[in-house]
This record gives structure tokens, C-alpha cells and sequence, in this order.
């Protein structure tokens, strides 16, 4: 007897129960506030100073340097959503979401990409810093303006000529 | 909306070397809780039964025969699913001497060997929310629509 009134016990457990399933997608999802979710990177404060990508652990945020361009590749299908860059960057560029919805089927929606232009030296003509970089340095310490526009080997070079006219009075 | 994937989705749980952080994650969407059931999703013991591969881990070297062989038996259309950072990218493990990193290297050395896969979704998290792969489901169901895109931009 016990064993066909067992169906009956469950659906009265059940009943006490009540239900328990999330209707997730069709409801705002379980977030509580301190989640860590994909990052997001501001490109009107970003200098591309490279202080995310030294503290990135996966390599997902990434510099890839042309003669031309310095483009600072974020690609979310390797981030491992530490919030380091956060913690490490100068300008407070990037900001965390709680955003976690990130499925796609190309995996070219998971690359982000910031371009910068860098800034050709005055002497030799070769780029060697982004623009922004350079505008924060300036704004930082105002006195480095006078080499901010020479390439650090144009710099050296103009250092050591200096110093070897002080010192034999001729170059 | 997948087309291939019209009627219930069958899963076969694949871990090619992860740190079970995603595996348990996805057992967690099949409790009741979550319930993946809601859109017909069953997970099976062989992949022979299966019409989406759920791939975790970066793919270790040792691991890369028996994923082959077990993508190979799956039956057309067979779809991967590739969950958490190791799953898509390689995560922290992308360049490390053991590992081939991520599902678009085993892509690489399927199409080497002429087995054919027919769609490959990526749900990037490390671990992934149990909501997060709810998603990845509704999305090849057509309920929700893709929410993350590419971007470049450009700091004036």
C-alpha cells in the first residue's frame, strides 16, 4: 500500500516545496554586485601606456605595434576577468561590467580593438610613442618638454653630443 | 536560430583537461534550479548520441587523440559548444608547452583530417555562470538575440 502512495507523498513534498526553477532568460539573471564581468575600455582616456598589458596573467589584452598605429587588442575569449588592468591603469580607461552574456558563434565579436596613432620624432622621422602618451607626459612633468619630441636614441644622441662639446669644446 | 539544430539538443559533456570549475558549472545548469531541461536539453553518456559537443578545458596534448576520436563520433550536424576562457582561447594555459589552446587550434587539426564540424559557438568566463551557458542554449534555440560584437575604436 505504502508503495503506491509514495507517488502521492512526492507530489505533496513538492507541493510544500513550491517551485524553484530560475525562468533565466526570461528574467534578469542571479548578479550579485561584486561579479566580475568583461571589461570595458575607454578610448578617449586610453594613452596606450601598456600598464594592462604587463599585468594582463592570459595575454588578453594585448600591443601590436606598426610603424604607423599601436592598437591594443582586447579579446574577451581568453580573459580571465581578474580586474587587473583596472586595478593597474594610469588614466582609469578601463571599467568593469557585470556583463557575462557573451556567447556568440563568431569569434570575431570577442576581439576589441583601440587604435592609436604614434607620433613620429622630430630629428630622425621614426615613431616612437603614441600621441596621448606624450600629452600625458608633458601634463605630468612640465619639465621634460623640450626632449618629449625626439625618439629616446635621438635624445642619447643629443645627450652625448652635448657632453663631448662641454667637455673638448668641439663635437 | 540554428538551423541545424531544430529539435531537442543532446549533449555530450567533453573535458579535454580543465580544472572541472566549467564541468561543475555544467552539471550546476542541469539541476533543477536552472534546469537546461526547459529547452530540451539531455546530457548523454556517449557521444554517438549526441548533437552538441560540450568542450571545456584547453586541450591538452595527451587529450587530443581521444577528442578527436570522440568528435568523429559524434553524427552530422555535430556542433561544439566550447565553454569557459581554456575552451575558446586557451585561456591562462594559451601558450604553455602541454596544451594546443583553445577549440580554433583543434578546428585547425580537424580540418587536417577531414572531419567536418558544422558550427562552433564560443561562451567565453572563467568559470562560466551556469547562466551564461543557459544563454549560449537560448541563443542557438532563437530565443535571445547576441548581445556581444566586435569593436574598433579609435583614441583620437
Amino acid at each position: 500500500m505504502s508503495k503506491l502512495l509514495k507517488p502521492v507523498k512526492l507530489v505533496v513534498i513538492a507541493g510544500e516545496a513550491g517551485r524553484v526553477t530560475r525562468k533565466y532568460p526570461f528574467e534578469e539573471p542571479l548578479v550579485t554586485p561584486d561579479f566580475r564581468g568583461k571589461i570595458e575600455i575607454n578610448a578617449s582616456k586610453c594613452i596606450g601606456c601598456g600598464a594592462c598589458v604587463n599585468a594582463c596573467p592570459p595575454n588578453a589584452l594585448q600591443l601590436i605595434e606598426d610603424k604607423e598605429k599601436l592598437v591594443l587588442r582586447y579579446f574577451i575569449g581568453r580573459c580571465i576577468f581578474c580586474w587587473r588592468c583596472i586595478d593597474v591603469c594610469p588614466t582609469g580607461a578601463i571599467k568593469g561590467t557585470r556583463e557575462f552574456e557573451l556567447a556568440t558563434d563568431d569569434i570575431s565579436d570577442l576581439y576589441t580593438h583601440v587604435v592609436h596613432s604614434r607620433k613620429a620624432c622630430a630629428s630622425c622621422g621614426n615613431t616612437y610613442a603614441t600621441e596621448k602618451i606624450i600629452r600625458y607626459v608633458a601634463e605630468h612633468a612640465s619639465l621634460s618638454e623640450e626632449y618629449l619630441d625626439k625618439c629616446p636614441d635621438c635624445r642619447k644622441r643629443n645627450f652625448i653630443k652635448a657632453l663631448s662639446r662641454r667637455r673638448s669644446g668641439f663635437e | 536560430m540554428n538551423s541545424l539544430l531544430k529539435k531537442s539538443i543532446w549533449v555530450f559533456h567533453l573535458n579535454t583537461g580543465s580544472c572541472n570549475a566549467c564541468d561543475i558549472e555544467i552539471l550546476d545548469a542541469l539541476t533543477p534550479f536552472h534546469d537546461a531541461e526547459r529547452f530540451g536539453v539531455k546530457l548523454v553518456g556517449s557521444p554517438r548520441h549526441a548533437d552538441v559537443i560540450l568542450l571545456t578545458g584547453p586541450i591538452t596534448i595527451e587529450t587530443l587523440p581521444k577528442v578527436i576520436n570522440a568528435i568523429e563520433a559524434a553524427p552530422r550536424p555535430r556542433i561544439i559548444v566550447a565553454l569557459g576562457s581554456c575552451g575558446v582561447g586557451g585561456g591562462i594555459w594559451h601558450d604553455t608547452y602541454s596544451t594546443i589552446g583553445g577549440v580554433r587550434s583543434l578546428k585547425k587539426i580537424l580540418d587536417e583530417k577531414g572531419i567536418q564540424v558544422d558550427g562552433i559557438y564560443y561562451v567565453p568566463g572563467c568559470p562560466i555562470r551556469p547562466e551564461a551557458l543557459l544563454y549560449a542554449i537560448a541563443l542557438i534555440k532563437g530565443l535571445v538575440s547576441k548581445k556581444v560584437k566586435g569593436e574598433i575604436k579609435y583614441a583620437e
